[in-house]
């Protein structure tokens, strides 16, 4: 289940849509398992306080939730993270995709060789990782 | 919608709105941006009637503004506070629902817990911070459209600001039309939906925020300093 904490606390990037930044938020909560399958989520406006964002831009990142089947909401109902497990899963691999392309396209840029960036990625993994 | 249609405003002989054109939406935060002396609280005035203009129309949903009807349907929060010293809030509080047909008796109620105000206190000893959110209450206590607010965050501390900025998150802004001026524009910006920048009497920008972030990448401090930079 999501805590309170989990939707607190956000730092936005000025330069960067906000509705674009919560629906990140929200695929990082659900790729690492703290928004589940058919969850509640907060109401638009519970989210815009605790967010302290503009209650447009809730709506806005709902409304993009709910195209990209992120989330449910039936009629006036409360809107629940999906069960489909295809797109949950999905998720998870595309964050990480993005994540890892944006990190190669950083380090092309030094023409670093492939096997030395695995050497050192292996190196620094575990060294983050243990620390 | 606000409308201003090419508003002129001369002190004397000193011009300052020099034809200024911009719009309020209901349902949306604009936010009046310009440095000191730029004439932002002349716009709020005039919207208001409480100064004449010289030339220019301002229509509230399409229709001229007249006497009693401007006040129920636009509530003014002035810079500071204006009522008496040796009031008591509760004082104030009548004061203001005898005043306005629209006042909120039980949204008063509200919002004085929320702020955490003592009614029976006398307004000459309220600090900084605690006139500043009173000065709210009266406002906002009022169910009106539209909302003007003076610099609702100037001089007070950072918790205090946190709270303030609460309050356009809740219900109690739903559905209304939100102006308002403000120099904390970092902690405010992504709560805004419009942002108008006044400069030399006026309009030289009116953006639509998540549009600049998502068209150019820009936040609303990197447009300010475009405009103002000296």
């Amino acid at each position: 289940m999501a805590g309170l904490g989990d939707f607190e606390n956000v730092v936005f990037d000025p330069r960067v849509p906000v509705y674009l930044q919560v629906v990140r938020h929200f695929k990082e909560l659900i790729a690492t398992g703290r928004l589940r399958s058919g969850e509640v989520i907060p109401s638009r406006r519970e989210l815009a306080a605790m967010l302290n964002i503009n209650p447009n831009t809730a709506q806005r990142a709902y409304k993009e939730m709910e195209e990209q089947k992120l989330i449910v909401t039936e009629g006036n109902k409360e809107s629940r993270i999906t069960t489909d497990e295809q797109v949950l899963r999905s998720v998870r691999s595309e964050l990480i995709e993005s994540e890892v392309e944006a990190f190669v396209r950083a380090v092309r840029k030094i023409d670093v060789p492939l096997e030395e960036l695995i050497d050192l990625l292996q190196r620094k993994y575990k060294e983050l990782a243990g620390g | 919608m606000i409308e201003l249609i090419d508003v002129r405003k001369r002190y004397r002989l000193r011009q300052v709105l020099k034809g200024v054109s911009f719009t309020i939406r209901k349902g949306q935060i604009t936010c009046l941006i310009g440095v000191n002396g730029s004439g932002k609280s002349t716009i709020m005035k005039a919207i208001m009637r409480l100064v004449p203009i010289q030339a220019g129309q301002i229509l509230i949903d399409g229709k001229p503004r007249s006497g009693a009807d401007l006040y129920e349907r636009v509530a003014f929060i002035p810079d500071r506070l204006t009522m008496p010293p040796g009031m008591k809030l509760s004082d104030a509080i009548r004061f203001m629902q005898e005043y306005h047909r629209r006042w909120n008796e039980a949204r008063s109620r509200e919002l004085m817990a929320f702020f955490r105000l003592d009614a029976s206190e006398r307004i000459g000893n309220l600090s900084k911070g605690m006139a500043a959110k009173f000065n709210l209450v009266l406002g906002l206590a009022q169910e009106t459209d539209y909302v003007l607010m003076d610099e609702p965050f100037a001089g007070i501390d950072m918790f205090s600001r946190e709270q303030i900025s609460k309050v356009f998150t809740s219900d109690l802004m739903e559905g209304r039309g939100v102006l308002l001026t403000t120099h904390e524009i970092g902690e405010m910006e992504q709560l805004l939906d419009r942002a108008v920048f006044l400069r030399d009497g006026v309009i030289v920008r009116d953006i639509d925020c998540e549009r600049l972030r998502d068209e150019m990448g820009k936040s609303v401090i990197d447009v300010m300093r475009e405009v103002y930079a000296p």
